[in-house]
Formats: structure tokens, sequence, C-alpha cells
């Protein structure tokens, strides 16, 4: 890992080198240097992991009414009551707001149905006298008695069974999408997505856990959509690294990391873009129905994903993709394809010292590399090549040459035609 | 690539959507109730709740397990008829099931016990003392025996289909409070009052169902001592239709043969699978005395319905455990042309003649005049267990919306802005491009309308505030596959492309992106809907549905339209697209390697 941060320091992008931030960002040249970083970005990771860890077994989660069970108050409608007052009633009384008030039948038996977390003795009595002081229902005798205000517990509906039961769904889940990374992309990149979507979970849930926002089944519901958001994304990048790597072994300009990095770089836009397009309904979802109206499902759902979300970008850039790197640098093949590059750049330089002619072709062709994908580092490089390639240091440029020209249809079309339709 | 824009016609992709939106919308106007509203969960609207309050034998208050278990198994129940998003909670002694909608007969069925024992048929009698009922036929064993090689089983006599609303009026034939055979063309006429044990503030439902409870006002008034006399009532039929004395028997058969088997039978669930019985048939037109149980309910393995092509009416096809399956083939070798009970809830709900011998191993049905919806539930009851109570069922209430319209009013203003937003950074950024993705955006919309809509009416889809927020989030999911696909193109201008032909390339390689990209999600939707459970189903159901439609709209709309802009002399222009950035990188390369190529020369 060390001799590659050298390299890539060694062979900063010239050509992007004078745009600025947003620029560079959005023309995704490859200056941002991601992968070469990811000893940094692991310590991040794994100390906000740890923190969530660390949370989730001390401090655990609140669970809400949903799946700790409650209490059920019923007493029976007056004409002049409205749901909301109720709601404002029991506010005043409890001191936080129920979780849900209904009304239930229709003509003279309806009654009001509030719903929320368990309370205690004192709690009911003071309740049960405050409603009866604010709406006076009338029993069956047509007197008002506070002997109609009825206090029950109510069991979880959500309980330990659906819980288990969206675990299972959920490895099963990351099972079959492993299995479908692996056959589609290849097994590598099964691993890194599927130990990136785990980290997004657990630093989710972590933030649950220290803030201790209240778990409910909305809570649940939007874990869940992390899951599929997190490992879109991180296929969106895979896809883009899969291409970039193509003919990887044919040249020795650039190694896995550098593509893995190049590849980073140009799908950042696409994910911050897709983010934002993500975000901007959830933060409306947030402002318009909690903040205006205070709608508990909707602040749940939006909460979750508005921190999944973020968390899910985050590791599609800055998890998942170096993760890959470091999984693919266990092998054989890409170490020795690594040194190779190293070798052949440490000569390059050699050669830049001694003054050789050539030097600046490799250079200049290099650079390109570095910065730009395969397809564009082929046009320099076809420029270069075409002139006077064969005198660079024997067979190697052809080496790169005839490697590039597998890759997808266009590389493999003379550059001359390109340059003939400008 | 100018061959590629010759083969593909985007005009052809256009009118495909148009063709399916025009589809859509026509069964939208023009088939089920042609009201252009999805349903809406019980958080939006309401729905139905039904009480069931449990009944035990001795009369004391079931323990907390017991209850637990039988809301679970309920859970599984109403979660095994499809994406509804009902809930069950144990509240005192009581499971109150809510659905959505007004409908709550389909709640009332989720209360059943659903203890299934097949008892062999010792005796049988026809209900008989009646006036004008045409006598029950009088030996259903010999005819109409379907063909049905494997222990066919003779559809409960009476006419098939419509049967139900036949009956109104008259007190149910049998009232069970689960239509699970639909009672014969014509009831029997013997009065309610005459039943010795049946529930005395019973009266027949008047109209509408006739089929579903009476029983049903009898819980409100005095619960208290209704547990009592639930166990009273209990213990009197116990000692006469359980009797092992074949004089006691005897004379339980005509009792029950001269009442007609009217009212709600107080043993329902109760009864001893060791001992004989004597039972009505569902159809209310012959009475049954059956020998001790060779197969209970437990031992099945798996029910299903289905559709019988030979009898053109619907089945429930039973498996049983490995030991049941053995008992079961041993037993229709013995007993061929004797009658065999399918008894659920102390009902016999089927009573064939086995006419051959079912192997062990396979699988068995259950015939009984069902509809679809009857042999869906039966199904679902034998499949998920029987409760290990027995209740009995309050009327169904209404229930007002937990959250109402006015959330339904911040989730659709909610997602208004959103969309707003959304176009806004889009057309900042995609400068004129923009419009495509609102275009793609609202047509999208379109479609998930339409199928909410159909989807409400054919499996029951309701939409709560989950799936609201769930479309709110597909607007952002949405727009991704349009955002995949351009910066594809701005790839192809950056290697030096000209607009118009990058985006046929940039085309070819979005695609793959965007399928790989929506496989995980409708990976993802697809376990989580077989799989799970409860609102997650419902959850998992949008997602699918957006995650396809995406795909619809990409495809038909979004690429179409994107190709056409690129013939367009206005589009590969940068003010238009806001590409100059990625042409100006593409110059500079150009020029980098030019200048490279001339020093070297």
């Amino acid at each position: 890992m060390g001799e590659n941060t050298t390299a890539a320091v060694k062979t900063p992008p010239p050509s992007s080198g004078g745009r600025g931030f947003f620029s560079k960002l959005y023309t995704g040249t490859g200056a941002f240097q991601i992968i070469s970083r990811r000893r940094q970005f692991y310590i991040v990771t794994g100390v906000v992991v740890l923190v969530c860890i660390l949370s989730i077994a001390i401090r655990g989660f609140t669970f809400g009414i949903d799946f700790e069970g409650g209490s059920r108050i019923t007493f029976p409608t007056t004409p002049q009551a409205t749901t909301s007052e109720v709601a404002d009633v029991f506010e005043e009384a409890i001191g936080n707001e129920p979780v849900s008030v209904q009304t239930v039948g229709s003509g003279g038996s309806s009654s009001f149905l509030i719903q929320a977390e368990t309370l205690s003795v004192p709690q009911s009595v003071e309740l049960r006298q405050a409603l009866f002081d604010a709406f006076q229902p009338v029993g069956a005798d047509g007197t008002p008695t506070i002997d109609t205000i009825g206090v029950s517990a109510v069991s979880s509906t959500w309980g330990g069974e659906i819980t288990k039961k969206a675990i299972f769904a959920l490895v099963v889940f990351l099972v079959l999408v492993g299995v479908y990374i692996a056959i589609r992309f290849e097994r590598d990149m099964a691993f890194a997505a599927l130990l990136a979507v785990l980290l997004d979970l657990i630093v989710t849930a972590g933030i649950y856990s220290l803030v201790g926002f209240e778990v409910s089944p909305a809570t649940v519901i939007g874990l869940l959509t992390i899951l599929g958001y997190s490992l879109y994304d991180t296929v969106v990048v895979f896809d883009k690294v899969e291409e970039n790597v193509e003919g990887l072994f044919h040249q020795r300009r650039r190694t896995y990391a550098e593509q893995a990095n190049l590849a980073v770089n140009q799908t950042l836009m696409r994910s911050i873009n897709t983010s934002l397009t993500t975000i901007l309904p959830i933060l409306a979802l947030m402002v318009i129905a909690v903040w205006m109206l205070g709608v508990g499902t909707l602040k749940d759902l939006a909460l979750v994903l508005l921190i999944g979300i973020t968390v899910g970008t985050y590791s599609s850039i800055c998890t998942a993709t170096p993760l890959l790197v470091t999984f693919k640098e266990m092998h054989a093949k890409i170490k020795g394809h690594n040194k190779k590059v190293y070798e052949r750049r440490a000569r390059a330089e050699e050669r830049a010292a001694a003054g050789h002619a050539a030097a600046d072709d490799d250079d200049v062709a290099d650079g390109e590399g570095d910065s730009a994908d395969g397809d564009s580092g082929d046009v320099a490089r076809d420029g270069a090549n075409a002139s006077g390639g064969g005198a660079a240091g024997g067979g190697r440029p052809r080496a790169g040459v005839s490697g590039t020209a597998t890759k997808p249809r266009p590389g493999a079309r003379p550059a001359s035609k390109r340059r003939k339709r400008r | 690539m100018a061959k590629k824009s010759g083969q593909f016609h985007p005009a052809r992709y256009l009118a495909l959507f148009g063709v399916i939106v025009a589809v859509l919308y026509a069964l939208v106007f023009f088939t089920g109730d042609r009201e252009p509203t999805p349903q809406l969960g019980i958080d939006l609207q309401g729905g139905t709740s039904v009480t069931l309050t449990a009944r035990t034998p001795d009369g004391s208050s079931p323990s907390d397990e017991s209850l637990d278990q039988a809301r679970k198994i309920i859970e599984s129940r109403v979660n095994g008829l499809g994406v509804s998003g009902a809930s069950v909670v144990v509240d005192g002694d009581n499971i109150v099931i809510t659905v959505p909608g007004s409908d709550g007969e389909a709640a009332k069925s989720l209360g059943q016990t659903a203890k299934l024992t097949i008892r062999p048929v010792l005796q049988s009698q026809p209900v008989g003392a009646g006036a004008g009922a045409p006598p029950a036929p009088a030996n259903p064993a010999a005819p109409s025996a379907p063909e049905n090689p494997s222990a066919p089983s003779v559809p409960a006599p009476g006419t098939s289909g419509g049967a139900p609303a036949e009956s109104d009026g008259a007190p149910a034939p049998q009232n069970r409070v689960y239509p699970l055979a639909a009672p014969g063309d014509t009831p029997a006429p013997a009065s309610g009052e005459d039943a010795p044990e049946a529930p005395a503030p019973t009266p027949a439902p008047s109209g509408g169902d006739a089929s579903t409870a009476p029983g049903v006002s009898a819980q409100s008034p005095a619960e208290a001592a209704m547990t009592d006399k639930a166990r009273e009532e209990i213990e009197a039929a116990k000692k006469t239709r359980q009797s092992t004395d074949p004089a006691v028997q005897q004379q339980s058969m005509s009792d029950l043969a001269a009442t007609g088997c009217v009212g709600e039978d107080p043993l329902r669930g109760n009864d001893d699978p060791t001992l004989p019985l004597v039972a009505c048939n569902a159809n209310g037109q012959e009475v049954l005395l059956l020998g001790p149980a060779i197969i209970k309910g437990e031992q099945i393995a798996n029910a299903q319905s289905q559709f019988d092509q030979q009898q053109g009416g619907y089945i429930v096809s039973l498996e049983f455990k490995p030991d049941a399956s053995q008992v079961w083939a041993d037993f229709t070798r013995e007993n061929l042309q004797k009658r065999a009970a399918f008894v659920l809830d102390t009902e016999v709900i089927s009573a064939p003649v086995i006419q051959g011998v079912t192997p062990a191993g396979s699988a068995t049905s259950i015939y009984g005049n069902f509809s679809q919806s009857e042999a869906q539930s039966l199904a679902n009851q034998l499949k998920y267990g029987s409760l290990p109570l027995s209740f009995s069922q309050s009327d169904a209430k209404t229930v007002s919306a937990t959250l109402g319209l006015s959330s339904l009013k911040a989730g659709l203003i909610a997602g208004l802005v959103g969309l707003i937003l959304v176009l806004l950074y889009c057309l900042a950024y995609y400068r004129a491009l923009g419009v495509l993705i609102s275009l793609s955006l609202i047509l999208s919309g379109i479609l998930v309308y339409a199928l909410l809509v159909l989807l409400g009416r054919s499996i029951g889809y309701s939409l709560d505030l989950a799936g609201i927020a769930g479309l709110i989030i597909g607007i952002g999911t949405t727009a991704d596959s349009f955002v995949v696909y351009f910066e594809r193109v701005k790839d192809e201008i950056r290697e030096g492309r000209s607009f118009r032909s990058a985006v046929p390339r940039g085309w070819a390689r979005a695609r793959r992106t965007i399928l790989s990209g929506n496989t995980v999600s409708i990976i993802g939707a697809a376990v989580l809907y077989f799989l799970a459970i409860g609102d997650v189903k419902g959850f998992a159901f949008t997602l699918g549905l957006t995650t396809i439609l995406d795909l619809v709209v990409v495809f038909l709309v979004t690429h179409p339209l994107l190709h056409i802009a690129s013939t367009k002399q206005w589009a590969a222009n940068p003010r238009w697209n806001g590409l100059g950035a990625m042409s100006d990188v593409a110059r500079e390369r150009k020029a980098a390697a030019l200048a490279a190529a001339a020093k070297e020369s």
C-alpha cells in the first residue's frame, strides 16, 4: 500500500491541474486521490463503526410502541371533541404526544381510541382525570362518569416475529445480491460491496442508538431501503471500475488502484447528483411533513433515509471501492502487475534524469493515463506512438498499444478517424 | 454508429409507451369499480376493526402465551392474504384485527380457529323435518364423484357459485362465522330458537352476507357472563355430541337433524378429537356421526387453493406430513367407497366418498363449493395453523385514520415540493435536457398511479404513509437512471465525441449499468416481498414497482427522447446541454496529444 501511495504522489494529474474544484468534480478527470488515501478512510470509517457498535452494545435502542407494546385508552366520543383536541389534552397531561388518536365506530356508539407508549399507574390516573375534565364523556346511563374512560395494555404489533423475519429476509437478500455481483462482476467486488453495506447498516443503526431516536417500523423499512440504495450505488461504481480495468494486464502504464480511482472520479458527479436528487425530496418530506404537521411515520422514515443515504453515498465512494482495491492487491497477479508499472515508471524517470529523448513521451502518456480514462488515454498514446513509439524503449509501448486495441470498439478505431470528424 | 441510428426508431418506443399508458388507463376507467383512486391504508383512511374475544373451554382467562401465539398465527394469516397492511394487536383478553377499507368480513375469517380433523363417517342422517326444503341429495355417496383419482371428494351438494346470495333473509343455514363452504341453495328452514345449544342472544343477522356470523352481536353486553355461559354450552354439547354411548349418539343426531343445524355451534373449535362427534355438514342438510380423528390439523404440511379444471370450482389441496400421509394412504385403501369427513372447527366442510387410494406423499383435495377467496382463506388458515384458542367475534367497527387526510396532504405536498426541487436542480445542472428528466418523472408518476389503482382493486394493495414516502423517494431513484445515462454521455464527450455520437454510445454503456443496478433493487424487493411480512411486504412491493417502472420509462421514453434530441442542432450547443466543460477537456487532451506528436516528429 505504501508503495502505491508514493507512486500516486509521483504522478500528479497534469492536464486538469489548472481547474477549480467544481470543474474537477464535474469533468471527473481523476483529480481526486481517493484510492491512494484509503488508509485514512479506513481509519475514519473504523473509528465511526467502532463507536457505533459500542453505542449499540451499551446504549441499545429506544423502541417505539410497535415493538414494546403500550397503552390503549378508549372513551365515548362527545359531539364537540375532535381527535386533535384529544391529542392536545393527552400531551398536556402526559408531556408527550400520543402515538395515534382515532375514532372507532359511528353514531351513538362511537368512541375515541388513543394509542400511546406504556403509561404508569399515576400517569393513567392523571390522564383519565384530564380527559374526563375536558370532555365529560357520557356513560350508558346518560350521565358523565370517569368510568367510561378505559385504559388497557396493548401488545406490540411489530414484535420479535416480524423483526426476525425481516432479518432473515435481509440475510437472504445480501447472499443473493452477493451471488449476483459475483456472477455479473466478480467475487472480490461482491465481498467489497457486502462489507460496505454492512458498515452502512451498522453506522446508520449506530447513529440511531447514539442520538436515541425512537425505532419504529418505519425505521426498519427505511433501513431496508438504504441497503438497496447503497448496493445500487456501489454497483454503478463497480460497473465503471470493471470497464476501466478491462485489458489491465495488457499495459504497464496504470495500476488497478489507479484505474479504480479513475472510476470513482468519473462516477463522483453521478453519486453526488443521485444523492441530491434523492435527498431533496426527503428534505422536503422532513420540512413539510414533520415541522409543519408533525407526522410520526414520515418523520421516522425521512430521518433514517437521510442518515442512511448520506452514509451510503460515503460508503460507495470511500469504503466500497477502496475495499475492492485492497482485496485485489492481495492477488499475486495484481501485485505483479503493479510491480511492472512501478518498474516502468522508475525506468522512465531514470531516462528523464539522463535526458533521454524519448522520456517526454512516456511522461505525457503516463500523465494522461492517470488523469483520463482508458479511451482518452488511447488518443494521447495513439498520437505519441504513431510518431515515435518504436524508438521509445523497445517493445514496451507496443504492448501498450496492442493491449488497448482489445478495449471496447471506439478504442480500436484509428485515432485519425476521430480527428477527421472534428 | 451511423448504422445504429438507422436501426433505432425512437418513435416506435414512444408509441409503445403510449399504448401501455392507454391500456392501463383503459383498465382503470373501464374495469372494476371504475373509481380512479387507489386503495388507502388504515393510517390514511381508517379501516375496519374486529375484536376477537377468547373463549376458553373452562371459562378462565387465556394465558398470555396462547394469546400471543394466536396473534402471531392471525398475523401470518393476514399476510397470507397478500399485501394488505392490516394490524393485529392483543388488547387485554382480546385480539384486535384492523384491516384497511370498510370490508371487515375478511378480518373476521382470520379469527377462525381452524382446527382441522379428518374423521371417518360412521352414519349420516339428512336434516329432514323442514318443510319446503328439498331433501338433501339422498345419497351423497353415489352421484357426481369427481374423476380425481386420488381420494376425490364430492363437492358439497347444492348449487355452486352464487349460493350465499340466495340465502339472504333466512337465517344462515349453518351459522358458522366464516363462510367456508357456501351454504346450499336452500337453507334449512328450521329457526334458530329451536336449537337447544344455540347461544341465546343470537338473532341471525339481517340481509347482507348471510353466510357470515350471527353471534356477532352476542359479545358486547355482558362479557363476564358470557364466558361462564360459553363454558356451560361447551360442556353440555360435549356430553351429548361426543358421547361414546350409541343411544346418546342416536338421540343427538336426531336432535340436531330436527333443528337443522342452525345457530352457532357452541362446540366450535373445542371438540375432542379422540372422541366420536355428531356434527352438521356445511350445507346444513345432513347430520353425520363421525369416528375419532385419524388425522389432525397439525399434521398438515402445506395447503393451497387451486382451481379445479374438471369440476370447475375452487378446491383446497392438502399435503400431509410423512406420518399422516401414510395414515391417510392406509385409510383410503381400507375404506374404499366409504366416506371420510374433513371437519373444520367441529363442522364438516366436506364428506366425500373415497374413490381411490391416495398414495402416501401425494396431495389430497377438499371440495366444498368454495369461492376463490373462501378457498384461499381456508388454505391460509390450514397452512398457518390452528389457533390455540377459540374466539367469539364482535361486530366489525369502522376505525378512523391514525394520521388521516391531513398527513396524506402533507405527504403529497412534500412529494410535489421534492419533485420541483429535483427538477430545478436538474435544469440547473443539465440545462435544457433537464426537461427530459421532468418528462420522464411525470410519466413515471402517471404509470405508478394507474398501477396503484389497479393493484388496489386486484390484490388489495393499500397505499399507506410508508408507501407514499417510498414513492417520494422513488423520485430520486427514477431520476438516477437519467443521471447515469447522462454522465455516460459526458464520458463520451470527454473522449472527444460530438454530442450526437456520444448519445448512442453513452446509452449502450448506461443501459448495462442501469440494468445491473436495478437488478439489485429488484432482487431486494422480491426477497423482502416473499420472505418478510407485515409492513415490510407492502414496502417491498412499492420498491419493486417503482424499480420496474423506472426501467420501462428509461427504455421507452428517456432514451428515445434523448436520442431525438441528439439529432437536433440546438442540443449540441453547450449553452443548452451544459457540456461545455467536457468538450474543453476533450479539446485540451487532443491538443496535448497533438503537441506531443508534433514534438516527437
